[in-house]
């Protein structure tokens, strides 16, 4: 069959059944955006991860005179700064230990200054007065996972208010963003199910309101191919639509919310690039075509049988 | 041409076959009428020739391919040296008398300048030249079958396969039809016209087939109807 021809039955088709058209473009947006945004938070803490693995380090966070933990308490219950001699000590201690890669000092007033850093514009900063902030040591260690070693080592010892391994604090973040991450896959694979049977019953529908034209082709010997192509192409047309609207939704949320608004308020940790955004597209136009391809192969296979 | 051999066709839930141990051969350029009450088996029959059932037993044999033996893809080519006409015409009501008949070759692939070439010959060859640009529903019926008459007819099929085609025409209307696919029949179109019509079988002395309950009884060249209606 000449493509002029099967061109002009599909525009045909889907004029036809507008109605179920739409449906079918709006489900597949629907499903297309949702799996697109769990991509891009996928990618996200791919992203932070990167960032700030390389930077993550355990905190020996040393005593002040308002701190609470048992190991800061004097004789008389009070809470007592560290000693000069109890700081030389640790720091040696630190060093002895062979997992330890290297160990550097933070003062209060460094902790203060990269604090206001951080939270450079944000009223957060100005929250904090300068003498808040504990001093520590961070402590690098040359394989991250052997925090254990530190940790006993140092926790409840004094003049040590705590250990904090912030690899942990992270993680505990980056397993939130994966939860939502994986709710919004499971959303997504619902919504990929009722656009598959929305796109069934589409064909089915087309199917019957065109069983004179199609009667009519298989007596005058069409091929199967030139039959089913129309139906196909319709749904997978449908599909293709749905999953560019998508994609351009999910731009316009990396244009306007991410480069606009997030990124600028939170300038310490980095945000997924247009590379993720135009893989996410193509990925969710790839999938809704295939989907609508295969859900249409099945369907035709039942219902326009030769 | 056809040829059936120990043809049986039970359909699936049901006790009596449709078509029981026919054999019959139709030779190419004949013309040959299917005669029988409703549900004596005529339709299965022409369903059988154009391989939309499948035989429960015996092998049928068209235009030379053993049908139980022929693959689903090879099915199309088979029906492209067919051409079928129905009581109901079958025409898309939305498309005009030239679009109907083009409709049919535009979807087994044929150039633009053969659809532009053929069709108006058809028309002409049916008598309805000068009602191209028409819809189904401004022609009568007679009109309409001769439409139906040249979408079968345009991709010069070996053998045209008629299932009561004269059903919903007055006997005037119908002699026009008659004519017409005895024309075709001399072009060397072997026919195959099931029918209920006593006075076109009578009339025209043709070979003509009868079928009771699934069984031939009947195989008469130069027959008429019935003996006893």
């Amino acid at each position: 069959m000449r493509s002029t021809v099967v061109l002009t039955e599909v525009r045909n088709g889907l004029r036809r059944n507008l109605g179920l058209t739409v449906a079918v473009i709006l489900t597949v947006l629907v499903a297309g955006v949702l799996g697109g945004l769990s991509f891009l938070l996928h990618e996200q803490v791919n992203v932070m991860k990167s960032y700030w693995y390389d930077k993550v380090e355990i905190s020996v966070y040393l005593c002040g005179t308002d701190s609470v933990a048992p190991s800061c308490l004097g004789p008389n219950g009070t809470a007592q700064a560290v000693t000069d001699a109890q700081r030389r000590q640790i720091k040696a201690d630190l060093l002895s230990l062979p997992q330890v890669k290297e160990v550097y000092y933070e003062s209060k007033a460094d902790a203060y200054k990269h604090f206001e850093e951080q939270f450079k514009g944000s009223p957060i900063a100005a929250s904090a007065p300068p003498d808040s902030l504990p001093e520590s040591f961070r402590v690098k260690l040359k394989d991250p996972k052997t925090f254990a070693a530190v940790t006993g080592a140092f926790t409840g010892r004094s003049g040590v208010e705590e250990v904090q391994d912030e690899r942990q604090l992270l993680d505990k973040l980056f397993s939130a963003l994966n939860g939502i991450q994986r709710g919004g896959l499971i959303i997504a694979a619902l919504m990929v199910v009722s656009a598959l049977l929305l796109i069934a019953n589409t064909i089915r529908v087309a199917a019957f309101t065109r069983r004179r034209e199609t009667g009519i082709m298989r007596l005058v010997g069409a091929s199967n191919l030139s039959i089913q192509l129309p139906f196909l192409l319709e749904s997978v047309v449908a599909a293709m639509l749905g999953a560019l609207l998508a994609g351009g939704l999910l731009a316009a949320l990396k244009a306007f919310l991410i480069d606009g608004i997030l990124a600028p308020s939170f300038q310490f940790t980095p945000f997924f690039g247009w590379d993720s955004l135009w893989k996410a597209g193509a990925l969710v136009l790839i999938a809704s075509m295939l989907i609508a391809a295969s859900a249409s192969m099945v369907t035709l296979r039942r219902y326009l049988r030769i | 041409m056809i040829r059936f051999d120990n043809v049986t066709k039970l359909y699936p839930s049901q006790v009596r076959p449709a078509v029981d141990e026919v054999t019959l051969e139709i030779d190419k350029g004949e013309f040959v009428f299917l005669v029988g009450a409703s549900g004596s088996g005529k339709s299965t029959l022409l369903r059988l020739m154009l391989r939309e059932e499948r035989p429960t037993g015996g092998s049928v044999h068209v235009l030379g391919k053993d049908l139980n033996r022929l693959s689903a893809w090879k099915v199309p080519a088979l029906r492209r040296q067919m051409g079928t006409v129905f009581q109901d015409f079958r025409l898309l009501p939305n498309k005009s008398v030239f679009e109907n008949v083009a409709f049919a070759l535009e979807v087994i692939g044929k150039p633009r300048h053969t659809i532009a070439q053929v069709v108006p010959e058809v028309l002409e060859l049916v008598g309805l030249a000068g009602k191209e640009g028409r819809r189904p529903d401004e022609l009568s019926g007679g009109e309409q079958q001769r439409v139906a008459i040249a979408r079968a007819f345009a991709n010069r099929p070996l053998l045209l396969i008629a299932d009561e085609p004269t059903g919903n025409l007055d006997p005037a209307t119908s002699v026009g039809i008659m004519r017409l696919l005895d024309r075709i029949n001399r072009t060397g179109t072997t026919v195959v016209m099931a029918t209920h019509d006593a006075a076109i079988v009578d009339q025209m002395r043709k070979r003509v087939i009868e079928l009771e309950g699934g069984h031939l009884v009947r195989d008469q060249s130069r027959g008429v109807y019935g003996y006893s209606r």
